[in-house]
C-alpha cells in the first residue's frame, strides 16, 4: 500500500440513489456511509446490481446522488455544476473501465496524451507524458498502433496509462479485469498494484473477480445497496420505497406522465360511475 | 479553443477528419449526394445567370439602352411638347464619363404608315444612324435591306410584323403620317430600305426608323429630341450613371429612366426569375441539410459511448459541441467545394456550345431570350451557393452538437 492513508480522499455519508424505470424505482444505494483514505488500494465487491458502478460513478462525479454527502479530495461533489465536475474529474480522477473505452480515431499515444492535452499542456509536452507512462504499463513500443490493433489487455494497460496520464490523486476502475482473461488479468492487477506501491496513487476497483479481491488491500462488500461485513449478513432492506426513492426524485418527464395517466384513470372511474347510475 | 497549449485547432480538425473517415462508406455516400446537389445547384445557377444576362444584354441592345433622359414627364405623356428643348446640355455631360460606350439622340412619336390601300398604327422613331450603332444593335437585326444611311433623309425601316402586315417590300414608297407640335397633321413620303427584326414582338410590330435630321426639320422641332439613349460599358455601371445623371440634372426637367424601369415586364420577369433561383438554392440546401442531419445522428448515436468517456476524463461540453459542429462544417465544405468545382466543369464544358433549346424559340423570342442558352458562373453566384451551403453546415451540425452535450453520461457509459 501506499504511504499516504493517514488523510481521507473519499468520505460518504448516507448515500442514496436511486433509479427510476417508468415510474418503477430501483433503490441503488441506500444510505452507505464510507471513507477511504489517501493512498489505499480498495476493491468494491458485489453480485451484479449491488450498485458497485453506481458507487464509482458517484465519487467520480459522473452521476449525481439523491441524497447524502460526497466528498472527494475534500471537495463537495454534489454541490459542483457540469462544467465543475469536468473540471475536478481531469485535474484529480483517472477512470479505467470495463470495455477499455479508447478513443477509436486516436493511437495509444494520442488516446494517452489527450488527456494531458486537455490539461492544457502542449502536444510536445504530452506527447513525452504519453510515451512515458506506455513503457510504464510495458507496451511503450505499441505507442502508434489504434486500439483495433492491439489485443484486450494491451487496450486495458493503454487505459491504464491514460487514467496516470493525467497524474490524478485518485483512480476508478469499473470491473477492468471483466473482458479480459485471467493471466491477463492478473497481470493487470499486479501493474496497478505495483503503481499503487510506487506512486502512491489511491484506487478504488469495483469487480467481482476473485483475483482482484485477493489484491485487494481493503475489500469493501456490497449487497442491496449497503455495505456488509460479511457475504452472510443480509442487508436491512429500506423501510419503504418512499424513503428511499421519494417520488420528489421521479424524472420530471415521468411525474408528468404518471400525472396524465391518473388523470385519465379518474375521469374514466368517474364516467363508468356514471353509467352504473343510469344502468 | 486553447492554442499554442492544449488542443489546438489542429487537433479539433485532425479529429473531425479522422471521425469523418471511421465510416468511409457513409462519408462517401454522404458526399456523393451534396456534390451532385451542389453541382446541380451550379449548374441550375449558371444557366439562370446565363440567360437572365441574354435577356438583359438582349433587351437593353434591341431598342432601349442603359440609360434614357427624358425631358420631364414625357414617358408618360408622350407628346412631342414634353421635349428636350437643349440637347446640348445633356450632351455636354457624356463626354465625363468613362462607363458611356456610346450616346445617341431620339425623336418618339405614334403616326400612321400607308402603303397601296393598307394603314397600319406605327410607332415612329428618328435617330442618328450613325450614333444609334454605338447604342445598340438594331443595325444588325436589319434582316433584309440595308441600315439607314447617313444624310440621307427619307429612308425609312420598318419592323418586321408591320411591314408584313402592311405588305411592303423593300424600295416600296411608304406614307407616314405625323402629329407635329402645334397639332397639325402632315404626311411624307419614304422610301423602305429594310425590315428589321429585333426578337421582340411589341418592337417589331410597331417600329418606323427614319433619320434624326429628317424628323427635326419635318416635324418642325429644331435641334430637339425627346430621347437621349446611353449605352454603359456593362450592365453593372447603369445605377452609378443613374445616379451621376441625378445629380447633375435637374428633375423638374429631366427624367431619368434605367432600363429597368422602361419595361416593367422585363423587369418583372428578372426579379420572377431571380425567386425562381432563390427557391432551387433553398430546396437544394434543405436537402443538404436532412442529409448531413441524418449523417451526424447515424454518427452520433454510434458514437454515444466514446463521447461518453471523453466527456468523463475531462473534455468539457463546449468541446464536445464544437467538435461535431467542425466534423458536420467539415463535411459540408468538402462537399460544397468538389460540388461547386463539379459544377463549374459543367459550366464550362457547356459554356461556348451552350445548351440549345431551339424547339422553344418563340417563346424564348417574346423575353429576349435567344433559343441557346450559355451558362455562366457569376461571382455573386459563387458567394451566394457558398454561403448559403456554409450556413447549412451550422445548421445540421448545431443539433447533433447540442445533442451531445446532453448525453447522459452514465447511461453513455453503460452502453455495450
Amino acid at each position: 500500500m501506499g504511504n499516504n492513508q493517514d488523510s481521507s480522499i473519499i468520505d460518504l455519508r448516507n448515500l442514496h440513489k436511486c433509479y427510476w424505470v417508468g415510474t418503477m424505482p430501483f433503490p441503488a444505494l441506500h444510505g452507505l456511509n464510507l471513507e477511504i483514505a489517501a493512498g489505499e488500494f480498495a476493491v468494491v465487491a458485489g453480485r451484479s446490481g449491488s450498485g458497485k458502478s453506481t458507487l464509482l460513478n458517484i465519487v467520480g462525479a459522473l452521476e449525481s446522488a439523491d441524497s447524502g454527502s460526497v466528498e472527494v479530495l475534500g471537495q463537495d461533489i454534489l454541490g459542483m455544476n457540469s462544467d465543475q465536475r469536468t473540471q475536478f474529474r481531469l485535474r484529480n480522477i483517472g477512470f479505467v473501465f470495463q470495455a477499455y473505452n479508447l478513443v477509436r480515431v486516436f493511437t495509444a499515444r494520442e488516446n494517452v496524451a489527450y488527456v494531458c492535452q486537455l490539461q492544457g499542456k502542449s502536444r510536445k509536452e504530452s506527447m513525452e507524458i504519453a510515451n512515458h507512462w506506455l513503457h510504464e504499463v510495458e507496451i511503450g513500443h505499441l505507442g502508434y498502433r489504434r486500439p483495433d490493433q492491439l489485443s484486450g489487455g494491451q487496450q486495458q494497460r493503454v487505459a491504464v496509462a491514460r487514467a496516470l496520464a493525467s497524474n490524478p490523486k485518485l483512480i476508478l476502475a469499473d470491473e477492468p479485469t471483466a473482458n479480459l482473461d485471467s493471466t491477463t488479468g492478473r497481470r493487470l492487477i499486479r501493474l496497478m498494484h505495483e503503481l499503487n506501491h510506487r506512486f502512491g496513487t489511491t484506487f478504488l476497483i469495483s469487480s467481482h473477480d476473485p483475483d482482484v479481491k485477493q489484491a485487494a488491500g481493503r475489500l469493501i462488500k456490497l449487497a442491496d445497496g449497503q455495505i456488509v461485513d460479511s457475504w452472510d449478513e443480509v442487508p436491512e432492506p429500506p423501510q419503504s420505497l418512499s424513503s428511499s426513492c421519494p417520488s420528489s426524485h421521479l424524472p420530471l418527464g415521468e411525474r408528468v406522465r404518471n400525472y396524465i395517466k391518473l388523470k385519465r384513470q379518474s375521469r374514466g372511474g368517474k364516467r363508468r360511475g356514471g353509467n352504473q347510475r343510469r344502468s | 479553443m486553447d492554442s499554442p497549449r492544449g488542443l489546438s485547432p489542429i487537433t479539433y480538425l485532425h479529429l473531425a477528419a479522422r471521425n469523418l473517415v471511421r465510416n468511409r462508406r457513409r462519408t462517401l455516400i454522404t458526399l456523393l449526394t451534396m456534390i451532385f446537389g451542389i453541382a446541380t445547384l451550379t449548374l441550375l445557377s449558371a444557366l439562370n445567370d446565363g440567360w437572365l444576362n441574354q435577356m438583359k444584354t438582349n433587351f437593353i441592345l434591341s431598342y432601349t439602352g442603359h440609360l434614357q433622359i427624358h425631358a420631364a414627364g414625357f414617358e408618360a405623356s408622350q407628346n412631342l411638347n414634353d421635349r428636350i428643348k437643349e440637347p446640348e446640355e445633356v450632351s455636354r455631360l457624356m463626354q465625363s464619363y468613362g462607363e458611356i460606350v456610346g450616346w445617341t439622340q431620339r425623336i418618339r412619336t405614334s403616326g400612321l404608315a400607308s402603303v397601296g390601300g393598307s394603314s397600319a398604327g406605327v410607332q415612329v422613331m428618328a435617330t442618328d444612324p450613325e450614333q444609334e450603332t454605338w447604342v445598340t444593335s438594331m443595325d444588325q437585326r436589319v434582316t433584309s435591306g440595308t441600315w439607314l444611311r447617313p444624310g440621307i433623309s427619307h429612308d425609312l425601316i420598318l419592323g418586321h410584323t408591320v411591314a408584313q402586315n402592311l405588305g411592303a417590300e423593300l424600295g416600296d414608297r411608304i406614307i407616314l403620317m405625323v402629329q407635329r407640335l402645334n397639332g397639325e397633321m402632315v404626311s411624307d413620303v419614304f422610301f423602305l430600305r429594310g425590315i428589321l427584326e429585333t426578337g421582340a414582338p411589341q418592337i417589331d410590330r410597331s417600329l418606323a426608323l427614319i433619320s434624326l435630321n429628317s424628323a427635326q426639320q419635318w416635324l418642325q422641332m429644331g435641334d430637339s429630341v425627346t430621347d437621349i439613349v446611353i449605352r454603359a460599358d456593362i450592365h453593372e455601371h447603369t445605377d452609378a450613371l443613374y445616379r451621376l445623371f441625378t445629380q447633375q440634372l435637374s428633375e423638374h426637367k429631366y427624367e431619368i429612366m434605367p432600363w429597368q424601369e422602361l419595361d416593367p415586364m422585363v423587369r418583372q420577369w428578372l426579379e420572377f426569375s431571380d425567386a425562381y433561383g432563390f427557391v432551387i438554392l433553398l430546396v437544394v440546401i434543405i436537402l443538404v441539410i436532412i442529409e448531413i442531419l441524418n449523417t451526424m445522428l447515424i454518427s452520433l448515436h454510434e458514437r454515444q459511448k466514446e463521447l461518453g468517456v471523453i466527456v468523463a476524463i475531462g473534455t468539457t461540453r463546449i468541446r464536445i459541441f464544437l467538435m461535431l459542429l467542425l466534423e458536420a462544417v467539415m463535411l459540408i465544405f468538402i462537399g460544397a467545394i468538389l460540388g461547386y468545382l463539379g459544377g463549374s466543369l459543367l459550366v464550362y464544358s457547356l459554356a461556348d456550345s451552350g445548351i440549345n433549346l431551339t424547339r422553344f424559340a418563340n417563346a424564348f423570342e417574346f423575353f429576349y431570350m435567344d433559343p441557346v442558352i450559355h451558362p455562366q458562373l457569376t461571382p455573386d453566384s459563387a458567394v451566394k451557393i457558398l454561403s448559403a451551403t456554409l450556413i447549412a453546415a451550422l445548421l445540421a451540425g448545431i443539433y447533433p452538437a447540442w445533442r451531445a452535450t446532453h448525453l447522459s453520461l452514465s447511461q453513455a457509459l453503460r452502453i455495450q
